[in-house]
């Protein structure tokens, strides 16, 4: 379970970033998560919806524990990520869209690598091995050089790399940016299969077909704050549009 | 421990794979010496050779004066002599490579020597040309007609030559030959090996930090079970041995260079012996050990700032030049190992090594030498693991 309490992100700004933000901008900092709440239960997916710029990575990196949240708390499966970061970091799977892979490793010392960091001894390891690469036919191109492999090749090895250890939470970021259809179809399945074995999923994403497909619970975000937060159904029950697309830039809009 | 071995393992894999950094770490140090030693060697001995034989053109304008000398230029076999040239073209033909050199007597020579006064030769010649080698002959041949000259008189004044040469120097070096060559090569190479050991490490850490960015794998990393200074450890685990890695191939290229020059083993192969006995390049490679880890911690620094590989490249660039400077301050006549210079990073390596090849270095100097490498490699690596920390390095672009 992922529960986050009242979190607040700020950064200060560098001088570059202030010139951007234009003449009418005040002051040294901004709130890129600005006092948000919700949690994600077992089981279930929860989409993290915002358009570009809205905060979801920051958030997602907080639960991820890469960056401290300014004032609130987030607990990944009971710990909490700034006072527990060793142990969240240990129950947690993280996919972004643009996850990079070391191109003069081999997807087995790839993959092993990260059995490694994650401290799984050599049984656990193969037994889960064999079983991902089975299951996404990665046994073919499993020593092979990974900068040699197609776009949807390395997602699996990317799939494979989140999930070795058995994360009890699963954080996806934008996972299908920039993907192809059929890779794109790949990380649907993953997500629905994390569901399926009692996981924590959360996916951020900004497409309204994915949120349709795989979410169970949803959280809007837009300029940091908290736009929409509850249920698929809910949300489905409280639509002022006809598409859930209008609907989400009706909210963005009127924020 | 185990997670610093295993992100060691990885990043060495990854980077034994690279063939920029396969470049830096064991082909060019290995080639470097090999390479400018046998390029320096085949192009002086082509030059030497070529202005050593070759036949010099060269006017001679004796107004009459110096027969014997003429006689002299005559006979030789690596002069031309041409006397139909009028004074006043010399310089032009000179200049224009139609001629080498000119000798001009002046027209009362004879008659001034003969009444035991200073006589005047002109000599012409274009010292650019030739590494001066028209000028060189020439200059010996007007020697020994001038010990000529001046024996003829002694004879005819009936006086021993000795009354003008009263006082005779014999100079007895107490530098051993180890010391005179300790103290030019040792002084050179510190100049190579620190560049060597700075190249070593650049390409490791742009890798590790910048190219880690780049390629979006430091997120990764980052959700990894592993404490930062972990990760950082392991990283600069890396590339302190592939800059250590350069050093010491450096040491071998070197010792290859000595080796395929016969002449330099002939010469002086006992000193070189002497000097690179494994005791003095221990002592020189475990002042490169900290020098290495700060050069580490430095790059890693600007390499994890840095929000790609070319930002982290083109920080990196000018940090070259700031480091030559040091060592090239050790080359300045009058700088030598003290309290003070012990302390100042790179030129401390620079000046000791020279002590320690040339077997003259102080242990309380050597002592202070590797106590100030060592507080700057633990307070890089602390400032470094600090730097690591701070959310804004890592994302800068937030």
């Amino acid at each position: 379970m992922v529960i986050a309490k009242n979190i607040v992100k700020t950064f200060k700004l560098s001088r570059q970033q202030k010139r951007e933000m234009g003449d009418d901008f005040q002051g040294n900092t901004i709130d890129a998560v600005c006092n948000i709440s919700f949690t994600c239960q077992p089981g279930r997916v929860f989409a993290l919806l915002g358009p570009n710029g809205a905060g979801k990575t920051t958030a997602l990196r907080m639960i991820a524990t890469m960056l401290k949240p300014t004032s609130g708390s987030i607990s990944v499966a009971e710990y909490d990520t700034v006072t527990q970061s060793q142990a969240v970091r240990e129950n947690l799977g993280f996919l972004t869209g643009n996850t990079g892979l070391y191109d003069r490793l081999t997807p087995n010392e790839m993959v092993r690598y990260f059995a490694d960091l994650h401290g799984m001894n050599n049984a656990d390891y193969n037994t889960r091995r064999d079983h991902l690469f089975a299951l996404l036919d990665m046994e073919a191109f499993a020593n092979r050089r990974i900068g040699k492999l197609s776009t949807g090749m390395k997602q699996k090895v990317s799939i494979v790399r989140t999930i070795i250890h058995d994360p009890d939470v699963i954080v996806f970021d934008e996972p299908t940016a920039g993907l192809d259809v059929v890779t794109s179809r790949n990380i649907v399945h993953l997500i629905r299969d994390c569901r399926n074995a009692g996981k924590t999923v959360i996916f951020s994403t900004h497409r309204m077909g994915e949120v349709s497909l795989l979410s169970d619970d949803l959280a809007i975000i837009h300029k940091g704050q908290l736009q929409f937060n509850g249920t698929f159904e809910d949300f489905q029950n409280q639509m002022q549009t006809p598409t859930l697309e209008d609907e989400f830039i009706r909210i963005v809009e009127q924020a | 421990m185990k997670p610093i071995f295993t992100i060691f393992k990885k990043e060495f894999k990854d980077i034994t794979r690279d063939r920029r950094s396969m470049m830096m770490m064991f082909i060019i140090p290995m080639l470097l010496f090999p390479l400018l030693f046998t390029i320096a060697t085949v192009f002086t001995t082509h030059q030497t050779q070529k202005v050593r034989t070759k036949t010099l053109v060269v006017a001679l304008i004796a107004n009459g004066n110096a027969e014997a000398f003429r006689e002299t230029l005559l006979k030789r076999d690596d002069l031309k002599i041409r006397e139909d040239i009028a004074e006043d073209i010399i310089p032009q033909l000179i200049r224009s490579d139609s001629i080498d050199a000119a000798i001009r007597f002046d027209e009362q020579f004879d008659a001034q020597i003969a009444d035991l006064q200073r006589g005047q030769i002109h000599l012409y010649f274009k010292s650019s040309r030739d590494m001066d080698a028209s000028r060189n002959r020439l200059t010996t041949l007007i020697r020994d007609y001038e010990n000529q000259i001046i024996n003829d008189r002694f004879q005819r004044l009936a006086l021993d030559r000795m009354i003008v040469d009263p006082v005779q120097v014999r100079r007895h070096d107490i530098a051993s030959q180890r010391e005179r060559i300790g103290k030019s090569v040792g002084g050179f190479l510190p100049y190579i090996f620190v560049l060597m050991c700075f190249m070593g490490c650049m390409y490791p850490a742009l890798d590790l930090g910048a190219g880690e960015k780049e390629r979006a794998t430091l997120e990764t990393l980052l959700v990894a079970p592993v404490s930062k200074i972990q990760i950082l450890l392991g990283k600069c685990g890396v590339i302190v041995l592939s800059g250590f890695a350069s050093i010491a191939n450096s040491f071998i290229g070197f010792f290859i260079a000595i080796m395929l020059q016969r002449e330099i083993v002939a010469r002086i192969l006992d000193a070189l012996q002497g000097m690179f006995e494994i005791s003095s390049i221990l002592l020189v490679l475990s002042l490169c050990l900290p020098l290495t880890i700060f050069f580490a911690a430095a790059l890693m620094s600007v390499s994890i700032f840095a929000k790609s590989f070319k930002e982290a490249q083109s920080i990196m660039a000018p940090l070259n030049i700031i480091i030559i400077i040091p060592v090239f301050i050790g080359f300045l006549p009058g700088i030598e190992l003290n309290a003070i210079t012990s302390l100042i990073p790179v030129l401390n390596v620079s000046l000791a090594s020279k002590e320690i090849f040339a077997g003259t270095i102080k242990l309380p100097l050597l002592f202070e030498v590797y106590a100030s490498l060592i507080a700057l490699a633990a307070l890089s690596l602390y400032g470094c693991a600090r730097w690591f920390e701070r959310e804004s390095t890592i994302f800068r672009e937030t």
